[in-house]
């Protein structure tokens, strides 16, 4: 008997796939690849439910990891987006659930899905302009630079 | 076209996730909706990076005020998860206990809350008298009523004894007797038919294109329930059933809210009959080896979803946290087109998020920046009900 996990792997052919434990599956792709890969989840795997998009400062690039489920098992995609290019393709032509995830990673980390049709802050203020809280770098203001 | 803009929210005090619904109306009829969140966004993810997992714990626990447990235990299954920890069985049933108590004290909140919108305060008296019954069992194991402080890396902080048991299992005779008089009221009662039935309608196909998840999937017949899809904790070996209906409106969802009631009362008895002995907690070391984890569980409100990077030190290098209000947002706003402006209070009340968004509403006339009458969400609960007693609707 082929179990999920299985059948998962062998429609994403060619990929790393790397099954961490029972139930969570990661597979790592080149950014070029997301729509690519998008489209197979979408088309091929039936994949619809979306549970969210983790992006994290790595020091050195972003990474982008989004959170599919399907079948009992938690499907990883795994992507690096370098910080002299922070841009990613959107997905939400594909997955419309993804619309507020992809205003998240905007709006706290700097991270541009081009191609998204509404790009308005999601969390943050309005009028914040302290830069992107996420990023490793970034620094809580001290009072008095706030009050400036 | 004559549309009016009307702004309902952000700001209340007692909201978790307060959130601003810039709602256009054609006459009564809703057209679109725009949904403005993050009036109270603590940082909370950022402030977890410069924590100890121990002091993570006691923040993470207060994400939310009422599935606070939901993430606590998803927090702990992520450290657990990367040290390859085996909690003790006996840990794992009182875990499981305390996620079924809060998703039933959760639904009675719920219930009582649906009641108030739509203006059946008996029901909502009703069913708040009967939450105290589990805040009060919440309260003898733990000693709090809202945020327990019961988990802790390698198990659970304070143990159920022989009294305890007994105790709970009383709370689940007379809570079933209740939910059985509520099953009656909600499928019967002309009061809630009226006003429930085919309002807020959410097509399966739409609740699958914007992943909806917990009660509100549910009720438009998406069998989706991470208790039975990715099973966890004991839920593998514990009997229930998963509730769907299929008529898509906010009926369904107290139809499923209510039945589910049931089904934790079911799990709570199998858990209390089936308490194993031994340990509650074993020791752990206080730095978590580099990896990543995910956990996701049933929060009463459907899938709490929870990411862990960790670095090696005491303190996680990334968490990421997704509510399942989040999830359902884009659903409401498909819920509301088309809807009566008199339905907004339950529509939105019915995925189960904070009620109190409704409590600040300012009327601007379509065209002008000048505010016309300013309303709060008292009026518009009472305008929803005066609008249905004007037609007749009344029970």
């Amino acid at each position: 008997m082929t179990t999920n996990e299985e059948l998962i792997t062998q429609v994403l052919q060619g990929l790393p796939v790397q099954i961490k434990r029972p139930g969570r599956v990661f597979v790592t792709i080149p950014r070029e690849d997301l729509i690519k890969t998008m489209n197979i989840l979408s088309s091929e795997l039936n994949v619809r439910h979306l549970s969210t998009i983790t992006a994290r400062d790595t020091n050195k690039d972003f990474e982008l990891l989004y959170h599919f489920f399907l079948n009992g098992v938690v499907i990883t995609i795994r992507t690096i987006c370098p910080k002299n290019d922070p841009t990613i393709e959107s997905i939400v032509p594909i997955f419309p659930s993804a619309n507020l995830y992809e205003r998240e990673i905007h709006d706290i980390l700097g991270i541009v899905p081009q191609g998204h049709p509404d790009l308005r802050r999601l969390v943050l203020p309005d009028d914040w302009v302290g830069g992107y809280p996420l990023r490793k770098d970034w620094k809580q203001p001290t009072e008095k630079e706030a009050e400036e | 076209m004559n549309h009016v803009k009307l702004p309902i929210g952000p700001q209340h005090p007692a909201l978790k996730e307060p959130e601003n619904f810039a709602i256009t109306l054609d006459g009564e009829r809703v057209v679109d909706v725009d949904i403005r969140i993050g009036y109270i966004h603590r940082g909370i993810e950022k402030l977890m990076e410069s924590r100890t997992y121990i002091q993570n714990l006691y923040l993470v626990e207060r994400i939310c005020g009422i599935c606070s447990y939901a993430h606590v235990w998803n927090f702990t299954q992520n450290v657990e998860e990367i040290l390859g920890l085996q909690i003790p069985k006996r840990a794992e049933f009182i875990r499981t206990l305390f996620l079924e108590l809060e998703r039933l004290h959760s639904h009675f909140l719920w219930l009582g809350v649906a009641g108030h919108e739509i203006g059946f305060d008996t029901l909502f008296m009703y069913t708040w008298e009967d939450r105290e019954v589990v805040q009060d069992l919440l309260e003898m194991i733990s000693g709090n009523r809202v945020n327990y402080a019961m988990n802790t890396i390698g198990g659970v902080r304070r143990d159920v004894g022989e009294e305890h048991r007994k105790k709970v299992l009383q709370g689940m005779d007379y809570l079933e007797k209740r939910a059985q008089y509520y099953k009656e009221v909600a499928i019967n009662e002309k009061t809630i038919l009226a006003r429930a039935e085919n309002v807020g309608i959410l097509k399966p196909k739409d609740a699958l294109r914007l992943t909806a998840v917990g009660p509100t999937a549910r009720a438009s017949g998406i069998k989706v329930d991470i208790r039975k899809n990715d099973p966890y904790s004991v839920y593998p070996e514990t009997p229930f059933e998963m509730i769907t209906t299929d008529t898509n409106d906010v009926l369904g969802r107290v139809v499923v809210r209510v039945l589910e009631i049931f089904e934790s009362i079911k799990i709570i008895r199998y858990l209390m009959e089936h308490l194993p002995e031994g340990e509650i907690k074993i020791k752990v070391p206080r730095k978590i080896p580099e990896g990543e984890a995910i956990t996701h569980c049933e929060a009463p409100r459907g899938e709490d979803f929870h990411y862990l990077r960790s670095n090696g030190t005491e303190r996680p290098e990334r968490y990421k946290v997704r509510t399942p209000t989040l999830a359902n947002l884009l659903s409401v706003s498909e819920m509301l087109k088309g809807t009566y402006l008199a339905d907004v209070p339950i529509v939105v009340a019915a995925i189960d998020p904070c009620m109190g968004c409704m409590d600040r509403v300012l009327l601007i006339k379509e065209g002008t920046d000048k505010p016309g009458e300013l309303v709060d969400g008292e009026q518009l609960r009472r305008y929803g009900i005066k609008w249905y007693a004007e037609r007749g609707w009344n029970a």
